[in-house]
C-alpha cells in the first residue's frame, strides 16, 4: 500500500514534529549542561532534517541523511575525540579542565588554626546580613559572626540549650534549609579575626580556617600566603613550585601535550618495548586466525559441497558454534583449558598449564578463535562455491586438469576474489578482538614480578585497555595515542588488502 | 496555503512538545543525592524510609548502581551537572578521586573524630585531608570448621600439620583457602602470617617509609609451610576459585571469608568462630582492616548543598544512631565505636570486628594502587601463581615482590 497526498504529508509532518521536539529537548538539555558541541550538533541535525524533508531539491539526501547523522555521531565523533585526547596529558591527577582545577585548588587552600577550632553554630540573619550564631563552649564565649565583623555576646543574652549551645539571641533570625540554600549562606566566609575566618562545615558546625594560597589570575600563578612560595603553570597540567619540582598543587588538569604521548610510544622503553612485542603478536594472531578459520571453513565447505548422506544435518551442526553467544563459548573453553579440572587435559591425559605458559596460552587463544570463527567461513565459502559456474570446472577438467589443479588454478582464485573483502574485514575484526583475549586469558600470562605490563596474549587493544583502565592510575592520553595508532594500522592494512585484491574494481 | 499551514503546524508542535518536555525550574536545592552500590543503595533507601529527617529541611535521594564497578565507573565520569553529593565507596578510591578533583575534604570536631579509630581515618585521607566518614568495616577473617578441627589453631604450622595428617583420610582439597576478597586483598593476612606485610607502621601510628619485609624470611616460610620440594604441598591454593564451596562442603578446614558474606556460612550451620590467620611465630597475620566510606564530593558545593551533605555525613553516616539503623539492614560490622558495641549488632558482625581489632592494618590506597602491572593488587596474586603453580623459587620471587612493594612505598611518599 502506498500512502500519498494529505495523509502522507500529515504523517511526515507529525513524525518530523515529534523527532524535532525530542531533538530540541535534548539540545536544550545539552546546552543547560554546558555540552555545547553536542547541543550544536543536535541543533544542526534538527535544521538538516527539516530542510531535507520539507525541500524538493534534496531527494537523494532524504535517503542518506539519517545514516550520515548517525555516522557522524557514533563513528566520526569518537574517532575525532580519541585523536584529540591523544594530544592531552589525560591521566589520573590530570582529569578535569584548568578552570575547574583552579577552583578546586582555591577551595582546598584552607589551613585550620593550630587548635583545629570548630564551634557549634546556627545559620541565620543578623541586621539583614547572613550571619552565624557561634558557641565557643570550651572558652565559654558566644558571638555573632557576619562576613564583615564579629559581635561579642554576653552569655546571659543568649538562649542556650541543655548542651550550652546558643540557639537564639535578640535580632538574630534562624534560617531554615530553604533559606540557607537560596541565600548560599553556607558557602560564605564569616569573620573570626583579622587572619582567620569561619566556614560552615555543616549546618551545626563551623570551623576556623585561613586562606593558604592566593590565585593571581593575570600572572596565572598561585602564591602561598604562608611561605610566599610561587606555583607556576608548568605547561604540563600542574602548578609547580619552580624551586622544588616535587612541590606541586593538586588537582592538575588536562593540558595539551601535543605529540608527547606519540613520542612516548617511541622513546619511553617501558611503553615501547612491550608495545613492539604486543604488535608482533597482534599481527600473528590476526593472520593465523584468518588463515585457520578460512582454511578449516573452506575444507568443510568443500567436503559438504558434494551430495553426501545427512548433509543437511552436518550443515546444521557446523553452524551451532556460530549460533551460540561467543561470550559463553569463550568462558566454557576457558574452563575446558583449566590445568587441574579442564576437559582438554583430561582427554589428552596431560597436565599442561595452558594459561600459565606463553606458548600454550597462545595456542589456546588460536584454537578457541578457530572454533568461534570457522562456521562463518564455512557459510560464506559454501555460498561462494555454489556461485562458481560449473562450466568453468568442467572446462578445466576437459582440458586435462586433475582435481587438485582445478581447485588451485580455478576454484581457489575465484573464491579468493569473492571472499577477499570478508578476509580483510575478518583480519581487521580480529586485530581488535578484545572480547576473546579479555575473557579467555585476560592478556596473560604476564610476569608481573618481573615488571611486565603486557601479557603474552595481549593484543594491542587489550594492552591499551590495560593502560587505560587496568589500575587505579589511568593514562587515558597514552591509551588514546595507541588507539589512534591501531586505527591507522588497521585502516592501512585493510586499504592495502583491498587495493591488492582489486575487489573494489568490479564496482567501478 | 496548505504548505504554510503544515509548516506552521510543525513548528508549533515542535515548540509545544519541547516546552512541555523541558521544564527547568529555578529554586533552592534542598535535596542531597547519595550514590551507592547494589547492596548499600537499597539498604540505605530502606533505612531512610523509616527515618528520613537526619538533616532537617533536606530530603535524601539514594541512587543505586548495578554493582561496585558500575558505581566506580559512574563516579569517575561524573560531572558537576550529573554527580552526586555523597558517594558510598571503597577507601582506596580516595587517592584517585581526590587527585582528580572529585572529592571535597571535611573537618570534624574532636568529639566527632573520637567516634572512630585513627586508622579508619587513615583509609579515607589523602595528603592529610579527610574526605569521608567511615561507614562499615571491610575485612576478612579466618573461620574454621569445628566438625574437622575441634579447637582454634595456635600457629600457621599447626594448621599445616593438621592438613598433612588428615589430607587423605578426610579427603581434604586444601588446608587454608581464600573465599573472600581474592588473592591480593583477601590473602594479605597469609602474606602477613608468613612474614610479609605490605607496609609497616611506626609506634606513633605513621607509616614506616624505610621498612619492608624480609624476603629471605618470608620466602623461607613459604618454602617450609606451603611447598613440598618444588611443588605446592596443596595446603594453600593459588586461586580462590571453589574455596567457598569446598569449605561449606567440609573439604577445607580453614577459610578466609569476607564480612559481607558471613550470613551464608551461618545459614549452613557454621558458628562464627572468627579469628586472624595465626602466624608462624605467635603473631597473627594482619588482614586489611579497611573501611567503606561515605565520601563528600565536590559536586555538593556546585549543587549548593555542601553544608547539608556534611551534616548528613556527620549526623547519619557518622553517628551511633545512624550506623545502628543502617547496619540493621546492611549487616556489616559498623565502623562507629558506639554502633559496633550496640546490642543489635550480631555475633557475625562482632566476630569480624574483634578479628580486625586483633590483627589488621589500614588499607592505604596511595601505596597499594601502583601503576598498572606493578601495584600490590597485581603483584600479590602473581607471587602465589609464580610459586605455587609455576614452581618458581619462593625466595627469589619474594625478592622481586619486595622490590615492587618498596618502589610503590617510595612513590607514595608524597601522598601520605
Amino acid at each position: 500500500m502506498i500512502i500519498r497526498g494529505k495523509v502522507a504529508t500529515t504523517i511526515k509532518v507529525v513524525l518530523l514534529a515529534l523527532i524535532s521536539a525530542v531533538l530540541l529537548t535534548l539540545t536544550q538539555s545539552a546546552f543547560a549542561k554546558k555540552e555545547y558541541v553536542i547541543a550544536a550538533f543536535l541543533a544542526a541535525s534538527i535544521f538538516a532534517l527539516n530542510f531535507t524533508y520539507f525541500s524538493k531539491r534534496t531527494v537523494p539526501l532524504k535517503f542518506f541523511l539519517p545514516g550520515i547523522l548517525l555516522l557522524a555521531a557514533f563513528v566520526i565523533t569518537p574517532i575525532l575525540y580519541t585523536v584529540v585526547m591523544s594530544t592531552y596529558n589525560y591521566k589520573t591527577g590530570n582529569y578535569i579542565g584548568k578552570e575547574e582545577a583552579v577552583e578546586r585548588i582555591k577551595a582546598l587552600a584552607l589551613e585550620p588554626d593550630e587548635n583545629n577550632s570548630a564551634f557549634d553554630i546556627v545559620v541565620g540573619q543578623f541586621q539583614e546580613s547572613d550571619a552565624l550564631l557561634v558557641s565557643d563552649i570550651v572558652n565559654d564565649l558566644y558571638f555573632i559572626s557576619t562576613p564583615e565583623r564579629r559581635i561579642e555576646l554576653n552569655k546571659n543574652q543568649v538562649e542556650l540549650d541543655e548542651n550550652l549551645v546558643a540557639q537564639g539571641v535578640t535580632g538574630f533570625m534562624r534560617a531554615d534549609a530553604g533559606e540557607i540554600s537560596a541565600s548560599k549562606a553556607a558557602t560564605k566566609r564569616y569573620f573570626y579575626n583579622s587572619e582567620y575566618f569561619i566556614t560552615v562545615e555543616n549546618l551545626n558546625v563551623g570551623a576556623v580556617f585561613r586562606q593558604s594560597l592566593e590565585y593571581l589570575p593575570q600572572q596565572d600563578i598561585f602564591r602561598s600566603l604562608i611561605s610566599d612560595a610561587i606555583y607556576r603553570d608548568n605547561g604540563n597540567g600542574n602548578y609547580v613550585n619552580p624551586d622544588d619540582k616535587s612541590d606541586f598543587l593538586e588537582p592538575g588538569w588536562r593540558d595539551p601535550a601535543w605529540f608527547t604521548n606519540y613520542v612516548r610510544l617511541v622513546n619511553d622503553e617501558r611503553v615501547r618495548d612491550p608495545l613492539i612485542l604486543v604488535f608482533i603478536w597482534t599481527v600473528v594472531f590476526a593472520t593465523l586466525t584468518v588463515l585457520t578459520q578460512f582454511a578449516f571453513g573452506l575444507l568443510l565447505a568443500l567436503a559438504l559441497n558434494k551430495p553426501i548422506r545427512g548433509r543437511r544435518i552436518y550443515r546444521s551442526i557446523l553452524i551451532l558454534p556460530y549460533a551460540m553467544p561467543s561470550v559463553m563459548s569463550i568462558l566454557i573453553w576457558g574452563g575446558m583449558f583449566n590445568t587441574e579440572f579442564g576437559a582438554v587435559n583430561e582427554i589428552l591425559g596431560s597436565n599442561i598449564a595452558w594459561f600459565q605458559d606463553p606458548t600454550f596460552a597462545r595456542v589456546a587463544v588460536i584454537l578457541v578463535n578457530l572454533w568461534l570463527g570457522f562456521p562463518y567461513f564455512y557459510l560464506v565459502s559454501s555460498g561462494s562455491l555454489q556461485a562458481i559456474p560449473s562450466e568453468l570446472l568442467e572446462a578445466a577438467a576437459i582440458d586435462g586438469a586433475n582435481p587438485r589443479q582445478v581447485f588451485s588454478k580455478v576454484t581457489l582464485p575465484l573464491l579468493l576474489q569473492i571472499l577477499s573483502p570478508l578476509l580483510i574485514a575478518s583480519f581487521a575484526f580480529n586485530f581488535n578482538n578484545f572480547n576473546l583475549i579479555y575473557l579467555l586469558t585476560g592478556g596473560g600470562p604476564r610476569e608481573q614480578l618481573d615488571g611486565e605490563i603486557a601479557g603474552s596474549t595481549d593484543i594491542l587493544i587489550s594492552y591499551t585497555y590495560q593502560i587505560a583502565f587496568g589500575s587505579n592510575l589511568q593514562d587515558l592520553g597514552l591509551a588514546s595515542a595507541i588507539s589512534v595508532l591501531i586505527f591507522f594500522l588497521v585502516a592501512s592494512i585493510s586499504l592495502y588488502g583491498v587495493r591488492k585484491s582489486k575487489v573494489l574494481e568490479s564496482f567501478s | 496555503m496548505k504548505k504554510k499551514f503544515f509548516r506552521g503546524f510543525a513548528v508549533l508542535a515542535t515548540l509545544a512538545l519541547a516546552a512541555g518536555l523541558a521544564v527547568t525550574p529555578a529554586q533552592a536545592n534542598t535535596k542531597i543525592v547519595v550514590w551507592a552500590d547494589e547492596s548499600r543503595g537499597p539498604n540505605l533507601t530502606k533505612t531512610l524510609a523509616t527515618k528520613g529527617d537526619w538533616v532537617p529541611g533536606y530530603t535524601v535521594t539514594i541512587k543505586s548502581f548495578a554493582n561496585f564497578d558500575a558505581l566506580k565507573d559512574a563516579i569517575d565520569k561524573a560531572t558537576a551537572t550529573t554527580g552526586p553529593d555523597i558517594v558510598v565507596g571503597a577507601n582506596d578510591w580516595v587517592p584517585t578521586l581526590a587527585k582528580n578533583g572529585k572529592l571535597a575534604p571535611l573537618t570534624l570536631t574532636a568529639s566527632q573524630r573520637a567516634r572512630f579509630s585513627a586508622s579508619q581515618f587513615y583509609d579515607l585521607s589523602y595528603k592529610k585531608k579527610l574526605y569521608g566518614i567511615p561507614v562499615d568495616v571491610n575485612n576478612v577473617a579466618m573461620i574454621y570448621n569445628t566438625k574437622l578441627v575441634t579447637s582454634a589453631p595456635t600457629s600457621f604450622g599447626a594448621m599445616v600439620d593438621y592438613y598433612k595428617a588428615n589430607k587423605t583420610s578426610k579427603n581434604l582439597k586444601a588446608g587454608l583457602c581464600v573465599a573472600g576478597g581474592g588473592m591480593s586483598w583477601g590473602a594479605h593476612s597469609v602474606f602477613s602470617a608468613l612474614g610479609a606485610d605490605a607496609y609497616y607502621f611506626n609506634p606513633n601510628g605513621t607509616i614506616n617509609k624505610a621498612k619492608s619485609f624480609n624476603p629471605n624470611e618470608f620466602g623461607g616460610n613459604v618454602k617450609k609451610f606451603l611447598m613440598d620440594g618444588k611443588k605446592s604441598n596443596g595446603f594453600f591454593p593459588a586461586t580462590d576459585t571453589g574455596c567457598k564451596d569446598n569449605f561449606l562442603a567440609g573439604s577445607v578446614p580453614f577459610a578466609i571469608i569476607g564480612n559481607w558474606e558471613w550470613n551464608d556460612y551461618k545459614a549452613k550451620g557454621f558458628t562464627m568462630n572468627l579469628m586472624p590467620v595465626p602466624g608462624t611465630s605467635g603473631k597473627s597475620g594482619n588482614a586489611f582492616g579497611s573501611v567503606s566510606g561515605a565520601l563528600l564530593t565536590t559536586f555538593a558545593a556546585s549543587n549548593g548543598v555542601e553544608a547539608a551533605a556534611k551534616s548528613l555525613l556527620v549526623d547519619f553516616f557518622g553517628s551511633t544512631a545512624g550506623q545502628v539503623a543502617y547496619q540493621l539492614n546492611e549487616k556489616r560490622p559498623p565502623a562507629e565505636k558506639g554502633a559496633s558495641t550496640d546490642a543489635t549488632v550480631t555475633d557475625g558482625q562482632k566476630g569480624f570486628g574483634a578479628s580486625a581489632a586483633a590483627a589488621s592494618i589500614p588499607q592505604v590506597g596511595a601505596i597499594l594502587n601502583g601503576p598498572s602491572g606493578t601495584s600490590y593488587w597485581d603483584s600479590a596474586p602473581a607471587y602465589w601463581t609464580a610459586v605455587l603453580v609455576d614452581g618458581k623459587d619462593p625466595v627469589k620471587e619474594a625478592k622481586k615482590l619486595v622490590a615492587i612493594w618498596r618502589a610503590n612505598l617510595k612513590a607514595a611518599t608524597n601522598d601520605l
